[in-house]
């Protein structure tokens, strides 16, 4: 019971940092919620199906890019916009994830990391379209449906991610207590073994990385109309990089992880490069260290952990430290 | 279409072979020995070229540059493998290796924005390797001659050290039985990390060779340890010689892709990618099946 | 009819023929044993019959059905539980989860990722279930890695047992089990098979085991068939004592 109570406790404190922190704050906060999120869309694939995606940043800029030319173009109301460009990239996703799941390890990483570059070189193909190097900018924030315009401004904005956020985080935690995540389980710990049960293993993991660029695209989109513009940079690999950098720090497998994680980077980011030049060598020097002697993550070490999902939850299992 | 435009098209085939060579044998030497691929490699490659411009830059010779470049990066490698590698042997979890040689290709990118700055490094090509040579009419430039008979003198020097050489002997030994190898007395640690290092230095050999063409930048390795990831799965992953065919079959057809499809050559290239691990999905472990 | 049937089963790699032109069939309710020196093919053809491993010419014929060559996940739900001559089960999960997640995969549901409780509930009765029948149920909340190599293997008949098959593949499932859990796995069988609507195949090296259990054997050597038919039989059978009985034991 006390981890639903510290769950409500947080959600309770993070509606109400709008009034307590300053108005540029706020601008980075949403930023973190934003990575959080991102982060956590990662998760699903290296976290609970040890699939390593080295391209996750395709589902970011994907989103970006398809809210940037929904809202800027048709001039849809902005939540009917993100809904839009998240289904738009759920559906390129699934001859990409077909793609790509044929292969496990490196090839499906590599895979993921050529998509990801093709698409970087798609954007400067077809610049008529995606303004090339330049981006699309000018990202409106249209009202509506029913003339709503809360979300206009940036406490109203705070409020759609956070909404996004905790509505997309209870999504998968459900996801990974259902049938399908105990499944996502078995091919973690044993995909031969997952096969041999009788499971199309393989279109479980098609199912994983839709739903992980979907989540992942939703963050992008986000993204865009909080900033404005959506520019190439969104699919450089580096991006993929950072994010699955906070995935293994944050906790692969915890869901939580790695929204910490995002949250914390963004912090630190912000705060760190005011101060040197080293911010980037000293995450992906964390992250080396982490990898090599706490492979758990942080949220792994703190809820004692010894490996990635180490108990699921499940109808009998109540009595294990079940969070995320 | 002359047979002279053809041969130009060729050789510069095999120039770009050449430097995707350096690259592809490095890696495939590396997952002969240890299993793994070196998601670095690229990074190296772009270590490489950058040490290689400074060296230029400081003392104005570029043969100290291919000499001293690769002794620099090889032995930074070998650090690297001793420090950090050898730690994850033995784990159940393959994924650690893939994250780490990640990591270090997070972190060399950054130092090397760091060290060098954004805007790439250009030291040119040396003056004693510029200028063109007409071959059958057509122009072609010198140094990309260069490059080849570089290609072809590595190919040469490496197979010779694994073939009739008692170090290239148990280095090929390893690769097929380490276990044995070990119990016969030898420290494979130490092969393992010899290893990864010569296949570092090759890796930055290529990086110094290339930079005169295609200036140092940043993301340079990037596209680079895709094309040589392609090559080691097409030429058969440890396997040396198919280092050699698949950097020459890579060569010619990005050429081709550049020619016929200029604009969608970077296209081109992943679909290759895409056509290679659909065909052979196997990938690292390559079941039979 | 017989529940199960292998014609003329070949298998090569490169130049090594690991099964050669096997014939092999498994009427509804009996216990089959496949004996056979190491490197006589057991294992091979255990795979053949999954379809871990595609056939280089002949069938499997399951129930009247030609599941040659089908997708391994398809033939499990044809009714076929394996278990692995390397213990094979989810490390990280508990003994409950892993065998929940066996039971599972005989759900229509199995694949909803919204909800699913009832398929969570109806799931986890299966595993306690099949834990009770292997009296491992004061082992159900204890991650699979921490077991002992006996609870495990045990642990792995329980996740076959789960799946409710029609034929059951065991692949040396006592091997490294102590006496007392070998009578146990030998117990659980017998009462299964009397409940019906069993079948098991078996690979076995414990030669009491196989006695004790087998209706039929079949001898493997060198990837072919050098003896069928029934216990009695099989020990009467020179060419079987020469190439395996007769060296060992």
């Amino acid at each position: 019971m006390s981890r639903n109570v510290s769950f409500a406790l947080t959600v309770g404190i993070c509606m109400l940092l709008p009034f307590m922190v300053p108005q540029y704050s706020l601008t980075v906060l949403i930023e973190a919620l934003i990575f959080g999120l991102f982060a956590m869309s990662l998760d699903l694939l290296v976290g609970y199906c040890r699939l390593y995606s080295f391209g996750h940043a395709a589902a970011y800029g994907l989103g970006a890019y398809s809210a940037a030319l929904i809202l800027t173009r048709l001039l849809l109301p902005l939540p009917i916009g993100i809904v839009l460009a998240v289904l738009v990239t759920t559906l390129v996703a699934v001859p990409v994830a077909w793609i790509c799941t044929r292969s496990t390890g490196v090839s499906f990483a590599m895979l993921t990391l050529a998509f990801a570059q093709l698409g970087y070189a798609m954007l400067f193909r077809f610049r008529d379209i995606t303004g090339g190097s330049d981006g699309i900018v000018g990202i409106p924030r249209p009202p509506g449906p029913l003339g709503m315009t809360w979300f206009q401004g940036k406490t109203g904005y705070y409020y759609l991610v956070l909404g996004c956020l905790i509505g997309s985080y209870l999504l998968c935690r459900a996801i990974v207590r259902s049938p399908f995540g105990a499944v996502l389980a078995g091919i973690r710990e044993n995909e031969a073994k997952t096969i041999a049960l009788g499971y199309n293993t393989r279109a479980y993991k098609i199912a994983t990385v839709v739903l992980a660029h979907g989540f992942g695209a939703l963050a992008g989109a986000l993204y865009a109309a909080f900033a404005g513009f959506a520019s190439p940079e969104l699919f450089f690999w580096l991006v993929s990089g950072r994010v699955l950098i906070m995935v293994v720090v944050g906790g692969a497998g915890t869901l939580i992880g790695p929204v910490l994680g995002g949250v914390f980077f963004v912090f630190l980011e912000h705060e760190l490069s005011e101060i040197t030049d080293l911010w980037p060598l000293i995450f992906g020097s964390v992250f080396m260290t982490f990898v090599m002697f706490a492979p758990q993550g942080i949220w792994g070490i703190l809820t004692r952990r010894s490996s990635p999902r180490a108990e699921l939850p499940g109808a009998g299992n109540e009595t294990s430290d079940a969070a995320a | 279409m002359s047979l002279g435009f053809i041969l130009a098209q060729c050789l510069g085939a095999l120039s770009q072979a050449a430097v995707l060579f350096f690259i592809a044998c490095g890696l495939t030497l590396i997952f002969g020995i240890m299993r793994i691929i070196n998601f670095a490699h690229g990074a190296i490659f772009m270590l490489g070229a950058y040490v290689g411009f400074t060296i230029v830059a400081v003392t104005g010779s570029f043969l100290l540059s291919l000499v001293l470049a690769p002794i620099v990066v090889g032995g930074l490698g070998m650090a690297f493998e001793r420090v950090f590698l050898r730690h994850l042997y033995g784990r159940r979890d393959g994924g650690a290796y893939l994250l780490l040689t990640f990591g270090l290709a997070v972190v060399l990118s950054e130092l090397i924005r760091m060290i060098w700055g954004a805007q790439p490094r250009a030291s040119g090509i040396p003056d004693f390797l510029r200028g063109i040579v007409v071959i059958l009419e057509q122009p072609f430039p010198l140094y990309r001659l260069f490059l080849i008979a570089a290609g072809l003198a590595a190919a040469l020097a490496i197979w010779q050290f694994l073939e009739r050489t008692r170090a290239g002997l148990l280095i090929r030994a390893v690769s097929q039985n380490a276990e044995m190898v070990h119990a016969l007395g030898t420290d494979v640690a130490l092969v393992r990390t010899a290893v990864f290092g010569l296949g570092c230095a090759m890796a930055a050999l290529g990086g110094v060779l290339a930079a005169p063409l295609v200036t140092a930048f940043l993301g340079m390795g990037t596209t680079v340890v895709i094309d040589a990831f392609v090559i080691v799965i097409m030429g058969g992953m440890g396997s040396f010689l198919g280092s050699l065919i698949g950097s020459v079959l890579v060569g010619f057809v990005q050429v081709l892709g550049a020619y016929y499809f200029q604009d969608l050559a970077l296209a081109f290239m992943y679909f290759l990618m895409l056509i290679v691990l659909v065909i052979r999905p196997g990938g690292l472990l390559g079941r039979e099946d | 009819m017989p529940l199960l049937e292998c014609k003329g089963l070949v298998r090569r790699f490169g130049a090594l023929v690991a099964v050669d032109a096997v014939d092999m069939s498994l009427e509804a309710g009996r216990i089959r044993a496949v004996i056979g020196p190491n490197g006589a093919g057991k294992s091979t053809m255990f795979n053949l019959i999954t379809s871990v491993l595609k056939p280089s010419a002949g069938e499997v014929i399951f129930a009247g059905e030609n599941i040659t060559g089908l997708p391994v996940h398809a033939v499990a739900l044809k009714g076929i539980a394996r278990t692995f001559q390397l213990c094979h089960v989810f490390p990280a999960l508990t003994a409950r989860e892993n065998v929940r997640i066996a039971a599972q995969a005989r759900e229509h549901q199995r694949w909803r990722f919204i909800g699913g409780r009832h398929v969570v509930t109806r799931s986890t009765a299966a595993a306690d279930e099949a834990l009770e029948h292997l009296r491992l149920t004061r082992l159900a909340n204890v991650r699979a890695a921490l077991l002992s190599h006996g609870d495990q293997r045990l642990l792995e008949v329980a996740m076959a047992i789960a799946q409710k098959p029609r034929l059951l593949m065991l692949d040396e499932p006592t091997q490294g089990l102590s006496l007392e859990e070998t009578d146990r796995a030998v117990e659980v069988l017998k009462s299964m098979l009397g409940a019906g609507n069993l079948s098991v195949l078996l690979v076995e090296h414990d030669m009491e085991v196989v006695f004790k259990l087998a209706h039929d054997i079949t001898v493997l050597h060198r990837g072919r068939v050098i003896a069928d038919g029934s216990p009695a039989a099989v020990k009467a059978n020179a060419a079987a004592r020469s190439a395996y009985l007769g060296g060992t034991e």
